[in-house]
C-alpha cells in the first residue's frame, strides 16, 4: 500500500525540516520520496506532522510490573475501560495492563519503547510481557553493574572478558544495550547495606562502582554497541548526591567511542533521570536544587547524554533494580513496600508514591526536572521522559510539554500552585527559555533515536521505517506559550498514529492492533571468547543459579519476529 | 421531589449492576428513558426494562430531590448507590456487593442484610443496614490503605470480618456483634460495637477510636493498658459507664484507642488485680 500525508506542518529535526509545509509518503512500511497516483491521500492539512515518538527509559514489561500491579490492585482500578471490537479493556494509571500500555503510547503518537531494565534471569518472563503488549518496538536492557561476573571481571580491570560475557548475555537474554543501576550498591543490599559514592566497594568483592562503570563502558565502546552504557548512578534521590552524580560523569572522561555501530552516537555514556541525581545540601531539612551545577558541568562534557525522569505531580508507583533506595523511600513515606532479590544479578523494590504540589520535596524534585530541560543547552543530548512510572506515568509526557514550551504556564504554577520551595530552593522562576516544536521533536524523537544508534527510525528519512505521528495541532495559529492547555490537549491523543506503514490510530481513535517486536542487539565476532567465558564461569552458575543453564537462555520462541540488529563488534 | 420506584418483575442469577442508576445521574430521567436504558450484567447489558417495572413520579432539579425505591429480591443486584453525593435510595430487600460503596452524599436504607463491601471507601452521606453485613463493611478495597473516609454506616445487626478495615475518617457503628479484625490498619475516625467481638480489633492501628460495649474475646499483643477510665468522651460523644482504655498498636507506634466496656469484660478485670503503670496488655495475652 502507498499513502501521502499530505500538507502536514513537519518538524524532523534528524533532517532539520522545521515547521515545513510538505508531504510525507510512505510505501509497504517504509519512508519513501515519490509515490504513485494510485496512493491513498490522507489529508493533515496544517497539522503538526513528526516521527513517531521514542521512549527512551520506560519500566513497560518485566517482573517488577507484575509484582506491582499484584499489590497495587487498587491501582489497577484506576483507568478501567470496557472492551471494544478492536480493544481489549484497559486497566491501571500508574502501572497500566499490558495492552492499555500499548493503545496508551499509540495513542501519544509513539512507536518505540526502551523497557529500561531486565534481569536476565527474568528476560524470559520480560519478553512474554514485551509479547503482550501491542503497538511498540520495545527494545530490553539487560542489568549489567551488579552482575557477580561482571564485578569480578571489573576487579581485575578484564575488559576482554567483561565484552565476551556482555556480547553472549547480549543474545542469551535478547537484550539491546548495557543498564547500570546504582552499581555495587543493589549487591550491597543483599547485606542490607548500600553504597555512597562512586569509590564505595560492594561487600565481599572488593571492587568500587566507579571500576564497574568504566570497566562496563569500555567493554561496550570496545564491541562497538549502537548505545552506550545508560547509567542510574549511585545516591539516587539522596540530598546532597551531586558530587556522585559529576564523578560518575567524569568516570568515562577520555574513554573512546568504538566504530560502526557505535558511530551513530555521540556519547559514552547515558545518564537516566538525571532530576533524581541533582540534589544538594545534606538532608531533607536543607536540600536545594543542584540542577545549576549539574547542567553546567553536563554542557561542557560532550561524551554524555541523559533523560531527565520529570515528575508530574500524580499518584504513581516507583520501581526499580536499586532496592536500598526504594527501602529509605519507605522509611520516609510509611507506605507498602515490597523488596526482590534476583540471585547473582541485581535486586529491586516497589512502593507507591504520591507527588503532592503542596508538598516541599514534590515541589523541588518537580522543580529541578524543569531546570534541566531549560539548562541543558543542547536538545540533542536530552531526552524527555518521566521514568515511567517512578516520577509520573508517561501517559503524562503532553502536560510535561506544555511546561517546556511556556514560561507563562510554570511561572503561574510557581506563583499560585506549587509549595514555595520552588522560590527558595531552586531557579525555576528565573528561567524563561522556551521550548519550541523542533525542541519538543528533538527531546521526544530525533535525540533518543540517535542516542540508541537506531538507523531506522526517529527520523522521516526515505528508506526509514514509516513510523509517524501527526497531532491536531496548527503551530501557526496557536501561541504554546500562552495555550499551555491546548498543546497539552493536541500531544494527549494523535490524529495518527502510523507504525511501519500501518495506520494504527485514526482520527484520535485505534483502529488497528499490531503486534510489538523485540529489537535486540546481535555482536559479531565475539563467538568464541563468548564461549570461553561461558565454560569459565559454568561451575559457578551451576553452583549458584537457581535454573540450569540450558533453561536460562531466552529461547527463540519467546521472542516472536524479533528486529535483530546485527553488530560487528570487531 | 421526584420519587422513581423500582419494582421488580424478574430475577437474574449473574448480578445487575446499579451504579449507573444513582440520583446524580437519574434525576432528570422519565419512565421512557428508562425504557431505554441497558444495564451492565457480567460483561454485557440488557433492558433493565427487563427486571424492573419503573414509576416515576414528580419533578427533580438535582438529585438531591430524588428518591429511589427499590422492591423485590436485590440479593443479586449489586453497586446500588455507587458513587452517589445525594438523594435517598431505599432498598425493600437485602442487597448484593458494594452497597453505598463511594457515596459522598445522601442517603442509603437497606431492609435487610448487605454482601460485602458495603459502604467501601464512602467519604460521605448515611448508609443504615437494618439487617447483618458481610465482610469489609466501610472498608478500602483490596490493596487500597485509604478506607472510608467520612460520613456514617449503621448496621443493625452483625457486622462480618474486618470491618471499617483502614478506616481514615467517619463513622461506623455495629448494633449487634463483630467478627475479626474490626478497624484493622485504621488510622483516623469511630468504630462502635454494640454487642460482642471474638478476637483481634484494632490491628496495627495508628490512630482513631473503637469502643467495644459488648464482650472481647481476645486483644492483640500491641495494645498497651490505658487504665480504667468512666464515661469517656470520644469525637464528641460521652459513652455512659466503665471503659476498661487501651492504646494501640505499640507496634507500629499507634496512638489509636480501644475503649471495652467493663461490665461486659469484667473477667477480664478481675484477672488484673491491682492496676499499676506496668501492667501490659502482653501479660494479659498470656494470660488468657
Ligand atoms: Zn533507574
Ligand atoms: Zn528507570
Amino acid at each position: 500500500m502507498e499513502y501521502i500525508l499530505k500538507n502536514g506542518i513537519v518538524y524532523d529535526p534528524a533532517n532539520e525540516i522545521n515547521g515545513e509545509k510538505m508531504d510525507v509518503m510512505f510505501k509497504d512500511g517504509l519512508i519513501v520520496d515519490n509515490v504513485s497516483a494510485d496512493a491513498e491521500v490522507l489529508d493533515v492539512t496544517d497539522k503538526i506532522v513528526m516521527p513517531a515518538g521514542v521512549d527512551p527509559h520506560a519500566h513497560v514489561a518485566g517482573p517488577k510490573l507484575v509484582v506491582g500491579r499484584l499489590y497495587r490492585p487498587e491501582d489497577s482500578r484506576r483507568g478501567v475501560t470496557q472492551k471494544t471490537k478492536v480493544l481489549r479493556s484497559e486497566s491501571g494509571f500508574s502501572i497500566p495492563s499490558c495492552p492499555a500500555t500499548g493503545y496508551r503510547y499509540s495513542r501519544l503518537g509513539y512507536g518505540t519503547v526502551v523497557e529500561a531494565a531486565m534481569p536476565p534471569l527474568e528476560a524470559k518472563h520480560t519478553h512474554e510481557e514485551i509479547a503482550t503488549i501491542p503497538q511498540l518496538d520495545i527494545p530490553a536492557m539487560p542489568l549489567f553493574g551488579n552482575n557477580w561476573f561482571v564485578m569480578e571481571y571489573a576487579k581485575d580491570n578484564n575488559i576482554e572478558d567483561i565484552a565476551a560475557f556482555v556480547a553472549a548475555w547480549l543474545k542469551i537474554s535478547k537484550g539491546y544495550g548495557i543498564k547500570i543501576v546504582n552499581p555495587c550498591g543493589s549487591e550491597a543490599w543483599g547485606w542490607g547495606m548500600n553504597v555512597h559514592g562512586v569509590n564505595d566497594k560492594a561487600p565481599y568483592f572488593d571492587v568500587t562502582s566507579k571500576e564497574v562503570i568504566v570497566a562496563l563502558a569500555k567493554a561496550n565502546e570496545m564491541l562497538n554497541l549502537p548505545h552506550s552504557i545508560h547509567i542510574h548512578p549511585n545516591d539516587l534521590g539522596h540530598p546532597g548526591n551531586v558530587p556522585t552524580t559529576i564523578e560518575t560523569m567524569d568516570a568515562v572522561k577520555g574513554i573512546k567511542k568504538g566504530k560502526g555501530a557505535a558511530e551513530v552516537r555521540d556519547q559514552v555514556m547515558h545518564l537516566t533521570h538525571l532530576q533524581f541525581h541533582s540534589y544538594l545540601g545534606n538532608s531533607w531539612k536543607d536540600v536545594t536544587s543542584g540542577a545549576e551545577e549539574v547542567a553546567k558541568h553536563f554542557n561542557k562534557a560532550d561524551n554524555l547524554t541523559c533523560d531527565i525522569g520529570q515528575v508530574t505531580f500524580d499518584e504513581t508507583t516507583t520501581m526499580t533494580a536499586d532496592a536500598p533506595m526504594e527501602y529509605d523511600l519507605f522509611k520516609l513515606s510509611g507506605l507498602k513496600w515490597t523488596n526482590k532479590d534476583i540471585e547473582c544479578e541485581t535486586a529491586a523494590g516497589i512502593i507507591p508514591c504520591i507527588y503532592s504540589k503542596r508538598s516541599p520535596v514534590s515541589t523541588l524534585q518537580w522543580a529541578i526536572g524543569l531546570e534541566l530541560f531549560l539548562l541543558i543547552e543542547d536538545p540533542w543530548r536530552v531526552c524527555l521522559t518521566t521514568d515511567h512510572p517512578n516520577a509520573g506515568p508517561f501517559t503524562r509526557y503532553p502536560r510535561i510539554i506544555s511546561w517546556l514550551m511556556s514560561n507563562e504556564k510554570r511561572q503561574d504554577m510557581c506563583d499560585n500552585e506549587v509549595h514555595k520551595w520552588v522560590h527558595k530552593r531552586t531557579l525555576l522562576p528565573t528561567l524563561e527559555r522556551e521550548y519550541d516544536f523542533y525542541d519538543i521533536a528533538t527531546i521526544t524523537r530525533a535525540a533518543p533515536a540517535k542516542i540508541y544508534g537506531f538507523t531506522d527510525r526517529g527520523a522521516l528519512t526515505p528508506g526509514y521505517r514509516a513510523d509517524i505521528a501527526v497531532y491536531d495541532i496548527n503551530p501557526n495559529d496557536i501561541d504554546p506559550s500562552k495555550q499551555a492547555d491546548e498543546i497539552e490537549k493536541g500531544f494527549n491523543v494523535a490524529d495518527y498514529t502510523i507504525k511501519d506503514g500501518q495506520i494504527l490510530v485514526k482520527d484520535k481513535e485505534i483502529v488497528k492492533v499490531k503486534e510489538s517486536q523485540n529489537i535486540w542487539v546481535n555482536v559479531k565476532g565475539w563467538e568464541q571468547n563468548e564461549q570461553k567465558v561461558i565454560d569459565n564461569i559454568m561451575p559457578f552458575f551451576t553452583q549458584y543459579y537457581s535454573v540450569k543453564w540450558e533453561n536460562y537462555p531466552v529461547h527463540d520462541h519467546y521472542v516472536s519476529n524479533p528486529i535483530r540488529v546485527d553488530v560487528d563488534g570487531k | 421531589m421526584k420519587t422513581i420506584t423500582f419494582d421488580q418483575i424478574k430475577t437474574s442469577s449473574i448480578a445487575l449492576e446499579f451504579d449507573e442508576l444513582i440520583p446524580d445521574e437519574i434525576y432528570s430521567w422519565t419512565e421512557a428513558d428508562f425504557a431505554k436504558y441497558q444495564v451492565p450484567i457480567g460483561n454485557s447489558r440488557f433492558p433493565i426494562t427487563d427486571f424492573f417495572d419503573i414509576t416515576v413520579e414528580g419533578e427533580a432539579n438535582g438529585p438531591e430531590e430524588v428518591e429511589m425505591i427499590l422492591n423485590g429480591d436485590l440479593n443479586r443486584v449489586k453497586y446500588i448507590g455507587c458513587k452517589m453525593s445525594a438523594g435517598n435510595i431505599v432498598c425493600n430487600s437485602s442487597v448484593d456487593l458494594h452497597v453505598g460503596a463511594e457515596m459522598s452524599g445522601g442517603s442509603i436504607l437497606v431492609k435487610g442484610n448487605a454482601a460485602a463491601h458495603a459502604g467501601r471507601e464512602m467519604s460521605g452521606g448515611y448508609l443504615e443496614i437494618e439487617g447483618n453485613t458481610k465482610e469489609f463493611t466501610g472498608a478500602s478495597y483490596i490493596g487500597e490503605w485509604r478506607g472510608m473516609t467520612g460520613g456514617q454506616i449503621v448496621v443493625g445487626g452483625n457486622a462480618g470480618k474486618q470491618c471499617g478495615e483502614c478506616l481514615t475518617g467517619g463513622r461506623i457503628h455495629v448494633k449487634g456483634n463483630c467478627d475479626i479484625l474490626a478497624g484493622i490498619h485504621m488510622t483516623k475516625g469511630l468504630i462502635e460495637i454494640d454487642g460482642d467481638v471474638n478476637r483481634w480489633p484494632g490491628g496495627q492501628m495508628k490512630n482513631g477510636n473503637i469502643v467495644i460495649h459488648g464482650f472481647l474475646g481476645r486483644l492483640l499483643e500491641g495494645f498497651v493498658l490505658n487504665g480504667i477510665v468512666v464515661d469517656p468522651e470520644v469525637e464528641g460523644t460521652t459513652f455512659k459507664g466503665k471503659y476498661i482504655h487501651y492504646t494501640g498498636d505499640i507496634g507500629l507506634n499507634g496512638k489509636g484507642n480501644l475503649y471495652l466496656g467493663a461490665e461486659a469484660n469484667k473477667e477480664k478485670l478481675a484477672e488484673y488485680g491491682e492496676l499499676d503503670d506496668e501492667y501490659t496488655s502482653i501479660r494479659e495475652y498470656r494470660n488468657l
